[in-house]
Order: structure tokens, then C-alpha cells, then sequence
């Protein structure tokens, strides 16, 4: 389940921030998760709405975006997007290069997961 | 009304991981202990490799034992009367640089050369996690069927070295080792893969000297 601490990592980041900016409610939260990375944005939404239920969080708008896998070929010095294959077979996206099929490959998208924004409410100053 | 406001975090929960692994790294190399990261999957051997390696090699070694709840794997290593930390993840599918950072200070690295951390059985989730370890071995057998390769690339693409253990079982499973082993080198072609029977002794000595190799590195 480690779709369980990595939720829970999001939400306190989330938390703490929106409390540093004096946020009285959590509209919304964009994430970006690369498609490599072993992590199903259904079940850490899931989680989320576990971990965040009674809380400022709890009735934000979440948005996961997948982020492509970007691979760079030593051989050919092709460096772009490579298709995930929806059978999950996605042995040959991270090891072969579609342009030349080396087998030499990097990746250098696709293995983040990362909290990008968070849009908040705060008390008006005048008020 | 409400005053609105966008902020941004730009937190990379995978990279913050990648910070406390970093600590690590600098701690074993403050005591020159060449640290590995030993993953595999439930039941292809991980204990029992270490069991090996303990008996076979010169260096002083040794290990942090992860386990979901129970206390077997270090309780083995620990008949082999070598400085062993058990770590329960509770209920988590790997360990994180976070837990070894914990676990590191209940470890004497001035008297070991090598420290083995034993990955939670697990192929799949521990990709994702740098613990700080020089090396991370990734260890496969035959009888888990000679597809686990192919179907786990991303274990096998982060990793330094691959063994596909129980060579002496395959014939008996219907699996093929040398296909496993192609396959790991089709996913990282870099990485030096090691047949062995831990029953036989097979590639034992392999292990050894790459391990060494490494540590000369």
C-alpha cells in the first residue's frame, strides 16, 4: 500500500503550506505523477480522500496528471516521448529506443510525483 | 468574498526521499562501509544469500533485515552472530531513506565494512525508493517463473546487479534461466547478472567478486 504514505505526504505537504498562507479552505490541488512511477492516481486519490476528510482539504478539487515517459537514446541521441503500452507491457518504452531500437537508454521524465499547486481561500483583509 | 490565491508548491515527494538517501550515503562513507540495497521478491532468497554471503566473505558485515511485521529475517542473520537491526515498515510494501536514516544509528558502522540492507520482499514498489546504498542488487528465482523479469523492468532498470537464483530448480519448473538473464540485459544492458544456485553454490564466488569490485570502485 504505498500509495498510503505517499497520499499521506502529499496531504500534509498540502496542509502545512496551506497553513503558512493563512488558507481557510483548500480549493483545489494539481499533482503531477509520472506514468513510471509506481503509483495509480485512482488509489492515491483514494487515499487522499481518507487522509484529508474533516480538514480544510477536504473538498478540493484534485488534478493528477500523468507526466510521459521521456527516454534519451545513448546510440541514436533520439531524446523525446515513448508510448506506454495500456497492457502495461511497458518493458520495451524503458528499454528500447523507438527510433533505433538500442537498447541503451536513459529516462529522463516519467518518475515524479510531485505537488504542483494548491488555489486557497483566505479571510478579506477588511473584513 | 473570499480572497482567492494560487499557490505554488513544487514539492517532489519522490526527490524529498532522494535528499534523506543522500544523508545516508554520506554516513556510510564517514565510516568507510560500502552499503547495498538488496532487493528481490517474496521468497526468491534474499535471507538466504545473505546467510551465504556472511559465511563466504572476509569482509565484516553487517545488516538491516525490513520485513512487513515479523522479526524471522533478522532472527536468521543474527544466528550468524553479525550486528543485525530487524525494521518493521508496519504495514508498508518497502523501505524509504526514512526509515533507514532511523535505523542506521542502531547499526555499529565502525566495526563493518559491508552493510546489507534487506529490502522488503517486493518488486515493484522499492523502485521508486533510494535508501543511499552504493549498490542495489536485485535478486529473482526460477521458481517465481522466468517472465518476473520482463514484467518488473523498473526494479531492473535502477538496479547494479541482478542475480536469477535457484539455477538448479529450473529444469524442474519449466522455467528458462538463460532467458531471465537476457531479459534483465534487455532492460539494462550495463548491469552484470550472475546465475546461482545458493543449494549448490553456484555463481557464489561471482557474487563475491563483483561485490568486491564494486567496493574498489
Amino acid at each position: 500500500m504505498h500509495e498510503l504514505s505517499m497520499a499521506n505526504s502529499m496531504v500534509e505537504a498540502i496542509l502545512d503550506t496551506a497553513k503558512k498562507n493563512d488558507a481557510i479552505k483548500i480549493n483545489e490541488a494539481v499533482f503531477e505523477v509520472g506514468e513510471l512511477t509506481m503509483l495509480n492516481p485512482e488509489q492515491l486519490k483514494f487515499m487522499m480522500d481518507v487522509l484529508r476528510e474533516g480538514t480544510i482539504f477536504e473538498d478540493a478539487e484534485i488534478i493528477i496528471n500523468m507526466i510521459p515517459v521521456v527516454i534519451e537514446c545513448e546510440s541514436c541521441g533520439f531524446k523525446g516521448e515513448t508510448k506506454m503500452d495500456d497492457n502495461m507491457d511497458h518493458l520495451m518504452s524503458v528499454a528500447k529506443c523507438p527510433e533505433c531500437d538500442n537498447t541503451r537508454v536513459h529516462i529522463i521524465q516519467g518518475q515524479e510525483c510531485n505537488i504542483k499547486t494548491i488555489k486557497i481561500e483566505r479571510e478579506d483583509e477588511d473584513a | 468574498m473570499h480572497n482567492v490565491a494560487s499557490i505554488e508548491i513544487e514539492q517532489d515527494i519522490i526527490q524529498a526521499n532522494d535528499k534523506l538517501a543522500y544523508g545516508n550515503r554520506q554516513k556510510f562513507d564517514e565510516n568507510n562501509v560500502f552499503a547495498v540495497d538488496l532487493v528481490g521478491a517474496v521468497g526468491s532468497g534474499k535471507t538466504s544469500l545473505l546467510e551465504t554471503l556472511i559465511d563466504e566473505m572476509d569482509d565484516d558485515i553487517g545488516v538491516i533485515a525490513g520485513d512487513i511485521l515479523s522479526k524471522f529475517d533478522a532472527k536468521r542473520i543474527e544466528e550468524k552472530n553479525v550486528p543485525v537491526k530487524g525494521l518493521n515498515t508496519g504495514k508498508e510494501c518497502h523501505l524509504d531513506a526514512h526509515l533507514i536514516e532511523h535505523a542506521i544509528p542502531e547499526v555499529p558502522l565502525e566495526d563493518i565494512s559491508i552493510l546489507f540492507i534487506e529490502n522488503v520482499g517486493n518488486l515493484i514498489c522499492p523502485a521508486d525508493f533510494n535508501l543511499g546504498a552504493h549498490v542495489r542488487t536485485v535478486i529473482i528465482s526460477v521458481t517465481e517463473g522466468d517472465d518476473t523479469a520482463e514484467k518488473h523492468p523498473m526494479i531492473f532498470k535502477g538496479a547494479d546487479m541482478a542475480i536469477v537464483n535457484k539455477v538448479d530448480l529450473a529444469e524442474a519448473v519449466g522455467a528458462d534461466a538463460d532467458k531471465m538473464v537476457n531479459d534483465i540485459k534487455t532492460i539494462n544492458p550495463d548491469i552484470p547478472v550472475v546465475k546461482c544456485s545458493l543449494k549448490t553454490g553456484e555463481g557464489v564466488q561471482e557474487i563475491i567478486d563483483l561485490y568486491k569490485k564494486f567496493q574498489n570502485q
